[in-house]
């Protein structure tokens, strides 16, 4: 038993050893899979990382509040009269002063240019209050200051800045007649919220003839994920026709926005994994026939056709696990961190980066295995089917 | 010990054969088309004189002599051509809008983004400005049926304006459009999202919006479908649902007498500038500024919003050629080494260089176009059968000539660069090197 396993470690180093001499083939099949695994992994990190800029936005603490159906921010409507209702609600935290805490937003489209395009795309401008600054983990003014309530003052998150042209600190902006300062930088982590503009509420209001609606309320839980009060409430008071989520549960709804894209990317590179198995067999097929004397003298000396087998079979292998690893380090080189934008649920661009991980990197691997796997098996039962005679012909 | 062997070697055998077996049945539609070409230049005398006479017959024997590699070369392109199809085809398809926008047509939003409104005093307004046909002022809805995933793409418009701007694209039966006109819950859809839930003329039908609710609270509007309208064109986007403002704007409990924006018909398409200058001006500097553009910019702009398709498709499809370019020149590089001693022979018989170097272009280019023309077709294949469900929305998506114009010029090219390098080393291969070589 022992000897077949000697027999099989000496076939596959012998067949490694001599792959310099296959060069170009091996390198073609190399590097066709090594291009498959790219194109998923761009596709797969891509996903991951808007996923994750989404999830990073939402937090257990607090609840959102949106009318019933909306699915978004931008398409909810609050008026100021359910606003007071629903923040009377039980299960909401309350400050010293016995006040609940809660934030009433607004959230409008205005147009920005995107620096990579040039072109016109939805940039999301939030109205927003100091309570809603301490609604939200990690917020801090990265460069100018705040903006002051009652002016035409915006802070612009990071991504809404590398992302679109013309929103440095200082500079002034124009949407429609009224003209905004920008004052201020700010950056929450990496999360969406990155992705807006921010300015006060009132000024929100009354700049884009609001009148005293608001879209959306944050509230403060008093026990992080028990939104049941508010439910409760929302059940039994017909004018109330809201929905009622955490935050982290409404934002990971809104991270499944791009998950099409993995199933895109999958479908995809399935099929070119086809394309780059043809290049494999190719590959393992000449390297067999052109070892075909090798393999028959090895035979006729004494080792075993499974030898033969297992020799091409893991020089199969390795080429496809070297081809999955460049892929998968090209692709993190390449697009780990690349920062861009698409459009998200509220039909506004969310700026995100790609987001590589030990898990995406462990798919990609698999699916060179694969291909390595078949592109090696039938070649490898040729040459353990090789018959031994051929060593004994002379010539070519 | 040899007992153990024996078994081993039995079972590896018999798993051998099956997944031989079962790989060709499963790939049958891939090779099937390749043995009837081969089966047709052998056995049909005509076809087989034809390829003698051009001189091709001898690349053709060249390509399939090692039926394996050969197979696997085409499949490779095969599999390239099959995802630039389907992925173009569905790029244009998204493109639809812009291509088939018209000349005559314009759009007039407001400034600061399209999802801002406009009062609907501006549409009395435009119609007065000189070179304005006829406009109709429409709003988003955010519909869904049932579902709030089911969405509906539907608009509230001036009814009674809808046809004179959009007429020239929509198909519908006069009586129909009568009664749509008629009835104030009347609901005029699109081909595509009738088929997609299976509606008539005449069913009752409630929509939901996402973002009004009528002044009793309630979010459910209920209509009647009153008429079906199809495209002028079949990549026509027939995915649309129109109902009457009046209906809208009575039932509303916030935000009425606003309108989304305006789509106008010029008189001329040569006056199109002046008409836009003139809209713009005549609000600039109030409340709400306006920005009007032609309707090709608005869809190619819209669309551009939307994300980067075109970047993906693009990306996409090199990497698959980038593959098989690789693949297959490779193979190519490989197949003519082997026959260097051959070709020392020929050459030995008096086969000109030239003639030897167009023969094996003349294989990488069979190869090329073998593969795609069949990929083409399997691409064509596909998008039949996935525009044949009535859940899919897009209409346009099919092979075009343009298309087909790209893919027969990436063929050549292919065969091209893959089969030009060796191409050449045959042509250089002088006759004592290549009979001396092993």
């Amino acid at each position: 038993m022992t000897s077949i396993f000697s027999q099989i470690l000496t076939v596959m180093m012998m067949n490694i050893r001599s792959l310099p001499q296959r060069f170009w083939m091996s390198f073609s099949a190399t590097l066709a899979i090594s291009v498959v695994v790219a194109v998923l992994l761009s596709f797969l990190s891509m996903s991951k990382g808007f996923e994750k800029t989404l999830e990073g936005a939402g937090s257990e603490n607090t609840a959102i509040v949106t009318r019933s159906g909306s699915k978004s921010e931008l398409n909810s409507v609050l008026s100021n009269d359910i606003v007071n209702i629903i923040t009377a609600a039980p299960g909401i935290a309350h400050n010293a002063a016995g006040q609940p805490i809660y934030s009433p937003e607004l959230f409008v489209i205005v147009d920005g240019i995107r620096r990579s395009s040039k072109l016109k795309a939805n940039l999301p401008m939030r109205g927003i209050s100091s309570v809603g600054f301490e609604l939200r983990s990690n917020v801090e003014i990265a460069e100018g200051r705040m903006f002051e309530a009652g002016k035409n003052e915006i802070i612009v998150g990071k991504a809404a800045q590398r992302e679109f042209a013309g929103f440095d600190v200082g500079t002034e902006v124009r949407f429609g007649k009224t003209i905004w300062t920008v004052v201020g930088l700010f950056s929450t982590g990496g999360s969406a919220f990155e992705s807006e503009l921010w300015a006060d509420t009132r000024t929100v209001q009354s700049q884009f003839r609001r009148g005293n609606s608001f879209q959306t309320v944050r509230v403060l839980l008093e026990t992080p994920g028990d939104v049941q009060g508010m439910v409760d409430l929302v059940k039994q008071d017909p004018r109330l026709v809201l929905d009622i989520q955490t935050e982290a549960e409404f934002f990971s709804e809104q991270g499944e926005a791009l998950s099409g894209l993995v199933s895109i990317g999958w479908a995809l590179s399935i099929i070119m994994s086809l394309g780059a198995l043809a290049g494999a067999l190719n590959t393992m097929y000449t390297s067999v026939s052109d070892r075909e004397r090798e393999i028959a003298t090895l035979r006729a000396i004494g080792f075993s056709n499974i030898s033969a087998f297992f020799g091409t079979l893991v020089e199969s292998i390795v080429l496809s696990i070297l081809g999955g690893f460049i892929g998968a380090i090209a692709s993190y080189l390449f697009m780990n961190g690349r920062t861009t934008a698409t459009m998200g649920g509220n039909f506004t661009q969310v700026g995100f980066s790609f987001e590589m991980s030990p898990e995406l990197f462990q798919d990609g691997i698999y699916l060179a295995l694969i291909i390595g796997l078949v592109g090696g098996i039938f070649p490898a039962w040729r040459a353990a089917r090789l018959p031994v005679i051929l060593a004994f012909r002379g010539g070519v | 010990m040899t007992f153990l062997k024996n078994i081993i070697g039995l079972i590896f055998r018999g798993l051998g054969l099956a997944l031989k077996y079962i790989f060709l049945t499963i790939s049958s539609p891939v090779w099937l088309p390749f043995w009837l070409i081969a089966y047709l230049v052998e056995h049909i005398a005509f076809v087989r004189n034809a390829l003698i006479a051009t001189d091709l017959y001898l690349p053709f024997k060249n390509m399939e002599r090692t039926p394996l590699r050969f197979a696997l070369t085409v499949f490779a392109i095969f599999i390239a051509f099959l995802i630039y199809g389907a992925l173009t085809a569905f790029d244009n398809a998204m493109n639809a809008g812009v291509d088939l926008a018209a000349d005559d047509r314009l759009v007039t939003v407001n400034k600061i983004n399209f999802t801002q409104t406009l009062p609907i005093a501006y549409a009395q307004k435009v119609t007065a400005i000189e070179g304005v046909d006829s406009l109709v002022h429409m709003n988003w809805f955010g519909g869904y049926y049932k579902d709030p995933r089911e969405q509906v793409i539907t608009f509230a418009v001036d009814q009674t304006k809808l046809l004179e701007v959009y007429g020239d694209d929509m198909l519908l039966d006069e009586t129909h459009h009568k009664n749509w006109l008629r009835n104030q819950q009347g609901l005029l859809v699109g081909e595509l999202v009738a088929k997609k839930y299976g509606w008539k003329v005449g069913d009752r039908i409630p929509l939901n919006s996402n973002i009004f609710s009528k002044m009793d609270g309630a979010s459910v509007w209920d209509f009647v479908i009153e008429g079906v309208y199809s495209g002028k064109f079949k990549q026509a986007d027939t995915n649309g649902v129109y109902f009457h403002y009046k209906y809208f704007n009575e039932a509303l409990a916030f935000g009425s007498n606003q309108i989304g924006w305006l789509g106008i018909k010029t008189t001329d398409p040569s006056i199109n500038e002046k008409v836009i200058k003139a809209i713009d001006d005549m609000f600039v500097n109030s409340p709400f500024e306006t920005e009007t553009v032609p309707e090709k910019a608005f869809n190619k702009s819209f669309i551009a919003r939307m994300g980067d398709i075109g970047l993906i498709v693009t990306s996409s499809v090199s990497a698959a050629f980038f593959i098989i370019l690789v693949i297959v020149g490779f193979s190519m590089a490989l197949a003519i080494r082997e026959r260097t001693n051959e070709i020392g022979v020929m050459k030995t018989l008096g086969f000109t260089s030239r003639r030897i170097f167009k023969m094996v272009l003349m294989e990488s280019m069979m190869l090329a176009c073998l593969g795609g023309t069949v990929g083409l077709a399997a691409s064509s294949f596909v998008i039949k059968q996935v525009t044949s469900s009535p859940q899919f929305p897009l209409a346009g998506l099919m092979l075009n000539g343009e298309i087909i114009m790209q893919a027969i010029i990436l063929m050549v090219f292919l065969g091209l660069i893959t089969g030009i390098v060796p191409a050449i080393n045959a042509l250089r291969l002088n006759i004592i090197t290549a009979l001396s070589r092993r």
